[in-house]
Protein backbone atom coordinates (compact mmCIF):
# COMPACT_ATOMS: atom_id res chain seq x y z
CA UNK A 1 0.00 0.00 0.00
CA UNK A 2 2.37 2.25 0.86
CA UNK A 3 3.71 1.68 -3.13
CA UNK A 4 1.26 3.80 -3.96
CA UNK A 5 0.36 6.10 -0.91
CA UNK A 6 2.04 9.54 -2.50
CA UNK A 7 0.68 9.07 -5.95
CA UNK A 8 -2.85 8.20 -4.87
CA UNK A 9 -2.80 10.67 -2.03
CA UNK A 10 -2.41 13.58 -4.70
CA UNK A 11 -5.32 12.00 -7.17
CA UNK A 12 -8.41 13.88 -7.54
CA UNK A 13 -11.46 13.00 -5.72
CA UNK A 14 -13.05 12.32 -8.92
CA UNK A 15 -10.17 9.93 -9.84
CA UNK A 16 -10.32 8.29 -6.50
CA UNK A 17 -13.91 7.58 -6.44
CA UNK A 18 -13.76 6.34 -9.79
CA UNK A 19 -10.93 4.00 -9.50
CA UNK A 20 -13.09 2.75 -6.38
CA UNK A 21 -14.95 0.47 -8.63
CA UNK A 22 -12.06 -1.28 -9.88
CA UNK A 23 -11.33 -2.84 -6.41
CA UNK A 24 -7.64 -2.05 -5.95
CA UNK A 25 -7.23 -1.92 -2.25
CA UNK A 26 -5.07 0.19 -2.31
CA UNK A 27 -7.48 3.01 -3.86
CA UNK A 28 -9.44 2.22 -1.38
CA UNK A 29 -7.43 3.14 1.27
CA UNK A 30 -6.26 6.10 -0.23
CA UNK A 31 -10.20 6.87 -0.88
CA UNK A 32 -11.23 5.88 2.94
CA UNK A 33 -8.44 7.88 4.47
CA UNK A 34 -8.62 10.75 2.41
CA UNK A 35 -12.83 10.87 3.87
CA UNK A 36 -12.64 9.05 7.06
CA UNK A 37 -12.82 12.44 8.81
CA UNK A 38 -15.39 13.69 7.33
CA UNK A 39 -17.81 11.55 7.21
CA UNK A 40 -17.06 10.28 10.77
CA UNK A 41 -17.62 13.54 11.65
CA UNK A 42 -21.32 13.61 9.84
CA UNK A 43 -22.19 10.50 11.42
CA UNK A 44 -21.46 11.57 15.13
CA UNK A 45 -22.72 14.88 15.11
CA UNK A 46 -25.80 13.54 14.40
CA UNK A 47 -26.17 10.48 16.22
CA UNK A 48 -23.45 11.06 19.08
CA UNK A 49 -23.05 7.35 19.70
CA UNK A 50 -19.21 6.35 18.27
CA UNK A 51 -20.31 2.96 18.18
CA UNK A 52 -23.44 3.56 15.76
CA UNK A 53 -21.71 6.44 14.09
CA UNK A 54 -18.59 3.69 13.35
CA UNK A 55 -21.25 1.97 11.58
CA UNK A 56 -23.00 4.26 10.00
CA UNK A 57 -19.30 5.91 8.37
CA UNK A 58 -18.66 1.77 7.46
CA UNK A 59 -21.97 2.31 5.51
CA UNK A 60 -21.36 5.05 3.83
CA UNK A 61 -18.09 3.65 2.14
CA UNK A 62 -19.67 1.00 1.22
CA UNK A 63 -22.83 2.89 -0.19
CA UNK A 64 -20.29 4.75 -2.14
CA UNK A 65 -18.78 2.05 -3.66
CA UNK A 66 -21.42 0.35 -4.77
CA UNK A 67 -22.77 3.41 -6.20
CA UNK A 68 -19.99 5.46 -7.14
CA UNK A 69 -20.90 4.70 -11.28
CA UNK A 70 -23.77 7.35 -10.35
CA UNK A 71 -21.83 9.58 -9.06
CA UNK A 72 -22.48 12.87 -10.95
CA UNK A 73 -19.81 15.71 -10.51
CA UNK A 74 -21.85 17.99 -12.12
CA UNK A 75 -24.19 18.24 -9.08
CA UNK A 76 -21.32 18.36 -6.44
CA UNK A 77 -18.24 17.20 -4.83
CA UNK A 78 -17.02 14.09 -3.71
CA UNK A 79 -16.79 15.40 -0.45
CA UNK A 80 -20.86 16.68 -0.37
CA UNK A 81 -21.81 13.58 -2.06
CA UNK A 82 -20.20 11.56 1.00
CA UNK A 83 -21.26 13.80 3.43
CA UNK A 84 -24.72 13.67 2.28
CA UNK A 85 -24.90 9.67 2.39
CA UNK A 86 -23.82 9.84 5.84
CA UNK A 87 -26.14 12.60 6.99
CA UNK A 88 -28.81 10.61 5.59
CA UNK A 89 -27.95 6.96 7.04
CA UNK A 90 -27.30 9.01 10.50
CA UNK A 91 -30.81 10.52 10.23
CA UNK A 92 -32.34 7.32 9.62
CA UNK A 93 -30.28 5.60 12.07
CA UNK A 94 -31.99 8.45 14.75
CA UNK A 95 -35.87 7.92 13.87
CA UNK A 96 -35.39 4.46 13.95
CA UNK A 97 -33.51 4.77 17.33
CA UNK A 98 -34.76 7.66 18.98
CA UNK A 99 -38.04 9.33 19.98
CA UNK A 100 -36.06 12.12 20.56
CA UNK A 101 -33.69 13.10 17.91
CA UNK A 102 -31.64 15.70 20.13
CA UNK A 103 -30.77 16.29 23.67
CA UNK A 104 -31.19 20.70 24.35
CA UNK A 105 -27.31 20.56 25.64
CA UNK A 106 -26.63 18.33 22.37
CA UNK A 107 -28.52 21.30 20.19
CA UNK A 108 -26.40 24.35 21.49
CA UNK A 109 -22.70 22.20 21.44
CA UNK A 110 -23.46 21.82 18.15
CA UNK A 111 -24.74 25.31 16.94
CA UNK A 112 -21.84 27.18 19.07
CA UNK A 113 -19.85 24.56 16.65
CA UNK A 114 -20.73 25.76 13.85
CA UNK A 115 -21.47 29.36 14.73
CA UNK A 116 -17.43 29.69 15.99
CA UNK A 117 -15.29 31.22 13.57
CA UNK A 118 -11.65 30.20 14.34
CA UNK A 119 -9.40 31.56 12.00
CA UNK A 120 -8.03 28.61 10.71
CA UNK A 121 -11.49 27.85 9.83
CA UNK A 122 -12.05 31.19 8.04
CA UNK A 123 -8.84 30.28 6.17
CA UNK A 124 -9.21 27.01 5.21
CA UNK A 125 -12.38 27.40 3.48
CA UNK A 126 -14.07 30.37 2.10
CA UNK A 127 -17.18 29.20 1.24
CA UNK A 128 -17.51 27.44 4.83
CA UNK A 129 -16.40 31.03 6.57
CA UNK A 130 -19.25 33.11 4.55
CA UNK A 131 -22.28 30.20 5.74
CA UNK A 132 -20.57 30.03 9.39
CA UNK A 133 -20.94 33.62 9.51
CA UNK A 134 -24.37 33.65 8.05
CA UNK A 135 -25.46 31.21 10.28
CA UNK A 136 -24.20 33.20 13.44
CA UNK A 137 -25.31 36.67 12.16
CA UNK A 138 -29.09 34.74 12.58
CA UNK A 139 -31.36 35.11 15.61
CA UNK A 140 -30.52 32.38 18.01
CA UNK A 141 -34.04 30.97 17.83
CA UNK A 142 -33.75 30.49 13.77
CA UNK A 143 -30.11 29.14 13.82
CA UNK A 144 -31.54 26.66 16.42
CA UNK A 145 -34.54 25.42 14.17
CA UNK A 146 -31.93 25.35 11.09
CA UNK A 147 -29.72 23.40 12.56
CA UNK A 148 -32.49 21.06 14.46
CA UNK A 149 -34.15 20.55 10.48
CA UNK A 150 -30.57 20.75 8.55
CA UNK A 151 -28.05 18.15 10.76
CA UNK A 152 -30.90 16.90 13.18
CA UNK A 153 -33.46 16.10 10.34
CA UNK A 154 -36.13 16.82 12.98
CA UNK A 155 -39.65 17.82 11.03
CA UNK A 156 -41.08 21.35 11.92
CA UNK A 157 -43.48 19.83 14.43
CA UNK A 158 -40.56 18.59 16.45
CA UNK A 159 -39.41 21.47 16.48
CA UNK A 160 -42.05 22.85 17.12
CA UNK A 161 -42.97 20.45 20.10
CA UNK A 162 -39.03 20.60 21.11
CA UNK A 163 -39.09 24.60 21.69
CA UNK A 164 -42.45 24.41 22.64
CA UNK A 165 -44.11 26.76 19.70
CA UNK A 166 -46.62 26.94 17.38
CA UNK A 167 -46.30 24.77 14.12
CA UNK A 168 -46.36 27.76 12.07
CA UNK A 169 -43.71 29.40 14.24
CA UNK A 170 -41.26 26.43 13.58
CA UNK A 171 -41.90 26.86 9.85
CA UNK A 172 -41.58 30.48 9.70
CA UNK A 173 -38.25 30.07 11.60
CA UNK A 174 -36.88 27.20 8.99
CA UNK A 175 -37.92 29.25 6.08
CA UNK A 176 -36.31 32.54 7.14
CA UNK A 177 -32.79 31.02 7.85
CA UNK A 178 -32.81 29.09 5.08
CA UNK A 179 -34.08 31.81 2.86
CA UNK A 180 -31.16 33.77 4.36
CA UNK A 181 -28.50 31.26 3.93
CA UNK A 182 -29.26 30.80 0.61
CA UNK A 183 -29.13 34.51 -0.13
CA UNK A 184 -25.92 34.55 1.15
CA UNK A 185 -24.26 31.84 -0.92
CA UNK A 186 -26.09 33.31 -3.83
CA UNK A 187 -24.32 36.99 -3.52
CA UNK A 188 -21.02 34.68 -3.60
CA UNK A 189 -21.69 33.18 -6.44
CA UNK A 190 -22.62 36.59 -7.99
CA UNK A 191 -18.67 37.66 -7.23
CA UNK A 192 -17.47 34.47 -8.67
CA UNK B 1 -56.55 18.62 -0.85
CA UNK B 2 -55.65 21.64 -3.12
CA UNK B 3 -53.31 21.55 -5.88
CA UNK B 4 -49.65 22.20 -5.16
CA UNK B 5 -49.02 25.94 -6.80
CA UNK B 6 -45.64 27.43 -7.22
CA UNK B 7 -46.22 29.73 -4.28
CA UNK B 8 -47.05 26.75 -2.21
CA UNK B 9 -44.15 25.06 -3.16
CA UNK B 10 -42.17 27.95 -2.19
CA UNK B 11 -43.56 27.80 1.36
CA UNK B 12 -42.67 23.99 1.69
CA UNK B 13 -38.85 24.17 -0.49
CA UNK B 14 -37.05 24.91 2.88
CA UNK B 15 -38.11 21.61 4.71
CA UNK B 16 -37.92 20.20 1.28
CA UNK B 17 -34.80 20.68 0.68
CA UNK B 18 -33.41 19.71 4.21
CA UNK B 19 -35.23 16.57 3.95
CA UNK B 20 -37.51 17.03 6.45
CA UNK B 21 -40.81 17.92 5.21
CA UNK B 22 -43.49 15.05 5.72
CA UNK B 23 -43.79 12.43 3.37
CA UNK B 24 -47.68 13.22 2.01
CA UNK B 25 -46.48 16.84 1.10
CA UNK B 26 -43.39 16.21 -0.25
CA UNK B 27 -45.48 13.42 -2.69
CA UNK B 28 -47.08 16.18 -3.51
CA UNK B 29 -44.28 18.87 -3.70
CA UNK B 30 -42.21 16.24 -6.12
CA UNK B 31 -45.13 15.60 -8.77
CA UNK B 32 -45.06 19.52 -8.90
CA UNK B 33 -41.21 19.88 -9.13
CA UNK B 34 -41.25 16.99 -11.84
CA UNK B 35 -43.32 19.74 -14.42
CA UNK B 36 -42.02 22.83 -12.87
CA UNK B 37 -38.37 23.99 -13.86
CA UNK B 38 -38.36 27.24 -12.22
CA UNK B 39 -39.26 25.49 -8.73
CA UNK B 40 -37.37 22.84 -9.31
CA UNK B 41 -34.47 25.65 -9.80
CA UNK B 42 -35.35 26.79 -6.49
CA UNK B 43 -35.38 23.81 -4.26
CA UNK B 44 -31.85 22.91 -6.09
CA UNK B 45 -30.75 26.35 -4.86
CA UNK B 46 -31.90 25.71 -1.09
CA UNK B 47 -30.74 22.22 -1.14
CA UNK B 48 -27.24 24.07 -1.55
CA UNK B 49 -27.89 25.91 1.89
CA UNK B 50 -28.39 22.00 3.34
CA UNK B 51 -25.03 20.73 1.81
CA UNK B 52 -23.51 23.75 2.95
CA UNK B 53 -24.75 23.04 6.90
CA UNK B 54 -23.13 19.95 6.54
CA UNK B 55 -19.91 21.42 5.60
CA UNK B 56 -20.06 23.18 8.78
CA UNK B 57 -19.42 19.79 11.09
CA UNK B 58 -15.89 19.33 12.30
CA UNK B 59 -14.06 16.05 10.92
CA UNK B 60 -13.71 13.75 14.04
CA UNK B 61 -11.03 10.72 13.89
CA UNK B 62 -12.98 7.62 13.77
CA UNK B 63 -11.89 4.80 16.31
CA UNK B 64 -8.26 2.89 16.01
CA UNK B 65 -8.45 0.25 12.87
CA UNK B 66 -11.72 1.93 11.54
CA UNK B 67 -9.33 2.61 7.72
CA UNK B 68 -9.23 -1.22 7.64
CA UNK B 69 -12.24 -2.37 8.79
CA UNK B 70 -13.77 -0.72 6.15
CA UNK B 71 -11.62 -1.71 3.71
CA UNK B 72 -12.10 -5.55 4.62
CA UNK B 73 -15.72 -4.57 4.72
CA UNK B 74 -15.46 -3.58 1.16
CA UNK B 75 -13.57 -6.15 -0.42
CA UNK B 76 -15.82 -8.93 1.05
CA UNK B 77 -18.42 -7.25 -0.64
CA UNK B 78 -16.75 -7.62 -4.10
CA UNK B 79 -17.36 -10.66 -6.29
CA UNK B 80 -14.42 -12.80 -6.65
CA UNK B 81 -12.65 -12.00 -9.94
CA UNK B 82 -12.66 -14.86 -12.63
CA UNK B 83 -9.99 -17.38 -12.28
CA UNK B 84 -10.84 -19.18 -15.75
CA UNK B 85 -9.95 -16.24 -17.84
CA UNK B 86 -6.27 -15.96 -18.54
CA UNK B 87 -6.48 -13.93 -21.41
CA UNK B 88 -5.42 -10.37 -20.94
CA UNK B 89 -9.14 -9.07 -23.24
CA UNK B 90 -10.93 -11.57 -21.66
CA UNK B 91 -10.18 -10.76 -18.23
CA UNK B 92 -10.03 -6.88 -18.97
CA UNK B 93 -13.57 -7.57 -20.40
CA UNK B 94 -14.69 -9.57 -17.56
CA UNK B 95 -13.52 -6.48 -15.31
CA UNK B 96 -15.76 -3.96 -17.08
CA UNK B 97 -18.72 -6.01 -17.06
CA UNK B 98 -17.98 -6.55 -12.84
CA UNK B 99 -16.37 -2.97 -12.18
CA UNK B 100 -17.67 -0.67 -14.69
CA UNK B 101 -21.48 -0.80 -15.06
CA UNK B 102 -21.45 2.99 -16.13
CA UNK B 103 -25.58 3.44 -16.13
CA UNK B 104 -27.11 6.35 -17.13
CA UNK B 105 -25.15 8.37 -19.10
CA UNK B 106 -22.38 5.49 -18.93
CA UNK B 107 -21.28 4.15 -21.64
CA UNK B 108 -19.77 1.61 -20.44
CA UNK B 109 -18.86 -1.45 -22.75
CA UNK B 110 -15.77 -0.65 -22.94
CA UNK B 111 -13.49 -3.19 -25.49
CA UNK B 112 -15.97 -3.42 -28.75
CA UNK B 113 -12.37 -2.63 -29.85
CA UNK B 114 -10.25 -4.88 -28.46
CA UNK B 115 -7.30 -3.13 -26.40
CA UNK B 116 -4.34 -4.28 -27.53
CA UNK B 117 -1.54 -4.46 -24.88
CA UNK B 118 0.85 -0.92 -25.13
CA UNK B 119 4.05 -2.85 -23.88
CA UNK B 120 4.94 -4.22 -20.51
CA UNK B 121 3.86 -2.54 -17.43
CA UNK B 122 6.00 -0.71 -15.62
CA UNK B 123 4.81 -1.32 -11.99
CA UNK B 124 7.58 0.69 -10.71
CA UNK B 125 6.29 3.67 -11.70
CA UNK B 126 2.08 3.24 -10.27
CA UNK B 127 1.54 7.53 -10.41
CA UNK B 128 -1.76 7.96 -11.53
CA UNK B 129 -1.91 9.85 -14.68
CA UNK B 130 -4.49 12.79 -15.53
CA UNK B 131 -4.51 15.48 -18.42
CA UNK B 132 -7.12 17.77 -19.24
CA UNK B 133 -9.18 16.90 -22.34
CA UNK B 134 -8.64 19.95 -25.02
CA UNK B 135 -11.06 20.62 -27.90
CA UNK B 136 -10.93 23.76 -29.69
CA UNK B 137 -8.26 25.04 -27.21
CA UNK B 138 -10.93 24.97 -24.26
CA UNK B 139 -10.72 21.83 -21.55
CA UNK B 140 -14.02 19.55 -22.52
CA UNK B 141 -12.79 17.02 -19.70
CA UNK B 142 -10.26 15.18 -17.77
CA UNK B 143 -8.62 11.55 -18.06
CA UNK B 144 -7.38 9.31 -15.63
CA UNK B 145 -5.18 6.70 -16.40
CA UNK B 146 -3.80 4.33 -13.60
CA UNK B 147 -0.60 2.47 -14.52
CA UNK B 148 -0.87 0.02 -11.67
CA UNK B 149 -2.60 -4.19 -12.11
CA UNK B 150 -5.38 -3.67 -12.94
CA UNK B 151 -4.31 -0.72 -15.00
CA UNK B 152 -7.57 1.69 -16.41
CA UNK B 153 -8.60 5.23 -17.81
CA UNK B 154 -11.35 6.77 -17.07
CA UNK B 155 -12.41 10.12 -18.26
CA UNK B 156 -14.99 12.49 -18.10
CA UNK B 157 -16.40 14.52 -21.10
CA UNK B 158 -18.55 17.45 -21.66
CA UNK B 159 -18.96 18.64 -25.30
CA UNK B 160 -21.93 20.55 -24.85
CA UNK B 161 -22.08 23.44 -27.27
CA UNK B 162 -20.10 21.41 -30.03
CA UNK B 163 -21.62 20.59 -32.93
CA UNK B 164 -19.73 17.30 -33.38
CA UNK B 165 -19.85 14.54 -30.98
CA UNK B 166 -22.65 15.78 -28.99
CA UNK B 167 -24.48 12.38 -29.26
CA UNK B 168 -22.42 9.94 -30.56
CA UNK B 169 -20.46 6.88 -30.27
CA UNK B 170 -16.78 8.27 -29.15
CA UNK B 171 -13.66 6.10 -29.00
CA UNK B 172 -10.86 6.82 -27.16
CA UNK B 173 -7.24 5.59 -27.94
CA UNK B 174 -4.02 5.95 -25.80
CA UNK B 175 -1.01 8.02 -27.30
CA UNK B 176 2.50 6.70 -26.72
CA UNK B 177 5.80 9.08 -27.44
CA UNK B 178 6.80 7.25 -29.71
CA UNK B 179 3.79 8.05 -31.91
CA UNK B 180 1.73 5.00 -32.18
CA UNK B 181 -1.63 4.73 -30.79
CA UNK B 182 -3.63 2.41 -28.76
CA UNK B 183 -7.81 1.86 -28.48
CA UNK B 184 -8.91 1.08 -24.80
CA UNK B 185 -12.88 1.31 -25.83
CA UNK B 186 -15.33 3.63 -26.98
CA UNK B 187 -18.74 4.51 -25.64
CA UNK B 188 -21.77 7.20 -25.83
CA UNK B 189 -22.34 10.68 -25.13
CA UNK B 190 -25.64 11.54 -24.17
CA UNK B 191 -26.61 15.28 -24.60
CA UNK B 192 -22.98 15.80 -25.46
CA UNK B 193 -22.15 14.48 -21.59
CA UNK B 194 -20.86 11.05 -20.76
CA UNK B 195 -18.06 9.72 -18.01
CA UNK B 196 -16.46 6.44 -18.49
CA UNK B 197 -13.87 3.55 -17.22
CA UNK B 198 -12.32 0.86 -18.56
CA UNK B 199 -9.61 -1.65 -17.24
CA UNK B 200 -6.62 -1.12 -19.53
CA UNK B 201 -2.91 -1.92 -19.66
CA UNK B 202 -1.38 1.47 -19.28
CA UNK B 203 2.52 2.01 -19.26
CA UNK B 204 3.59 5.05 -17.60
CA UNK B 205 6.99 4.65 -19.03
CA UNK B 206 5.70 5.23 -22.88
CA UNK B 207 2.42 7.03 -22.61
CA UNK B 208 2.07 10.47 -23.44
CA UNK B 209 -1.63 11.05 -23.89
CA UNK B 210 -4.96 10.45 -25.40
CA UNK B 211 -6.91 10.97 -28.40
CA UNK B 212 -11.33 11.08 -28.39
CA UNK B 213 -12.39 10.18 -32.00
CA UNK B 214 -15.60 10.80 -33.54
CA UNK B 215 -17.28 7.78 -35.34
CA UNK B 216 -16.03 9.37 -38.33
CA UNK B 217 -12.02 9.03 -37.02
CA UNK B 218 -11.53 12.46 -36.51
CA UNK B 219 -10.00 13.91 -33.79
CA UNK B 220 -12.49 15.32 -31.52
CA UNK B 221 -10.21 16.26 -28.30
CA UNK B 222 -6.62 15.53 -27.13
CA UNK B 223 -5.00 15.05 -23.51
CA UNK B 224 -1.21 15.43 -23.15
CA UNK B 225 -0.29 13.60 -20.05
CA UNK B 226 2.72 15.93 -17.94
CA UNK B 227 6.37 14.81 -18.95
CA UNK B 228 7.94 12.51 -15.99
CA UNK B 229 11.32 12.15 -15.06
CA UNK B 230 13.04 9.25 -16.74
CA UNK B 231 13.49 6.48 -15.08
CA UNK B 232 17.01 5.85 -13.34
Amino acid sequence: MQRMGLPLGRATDEALLSGLTTGDPEIAVAFVRRFQRIVFGVAIAVVGDPQLAEDIAQQTFERAWRHAQIYDSRRGSVKTWLTTIAHNLAIDAVRARRASPVAPEDLDALLDIVTDTPEQQALADETSARIRSAVAALPREQARALVMAGIYGMTAQQIAEFERIPLGTAKTRIRTATRKLRTTLGTEASRR
Amino acid sequence: MSAMTCDRLKELAPELALGVLPAQERARAVAHLDRCAGCREYVEQLTLVGDGLLGLLPGTEPPVGFETRVVDRLSRSRPAPPRRLRLRVAAAAAAVACAFGFGGWAVGTALDDAPAPLSAQDQGHPALLQAALVANGHEVGRIFAYPGSPGWVYMSVDLVGLEKGAGEKVHCRLERSDGTTVPVGSFTLKGGYGYWGAPAPVDAATVSGAQLLAADGSVLATAHFPPRDAPS
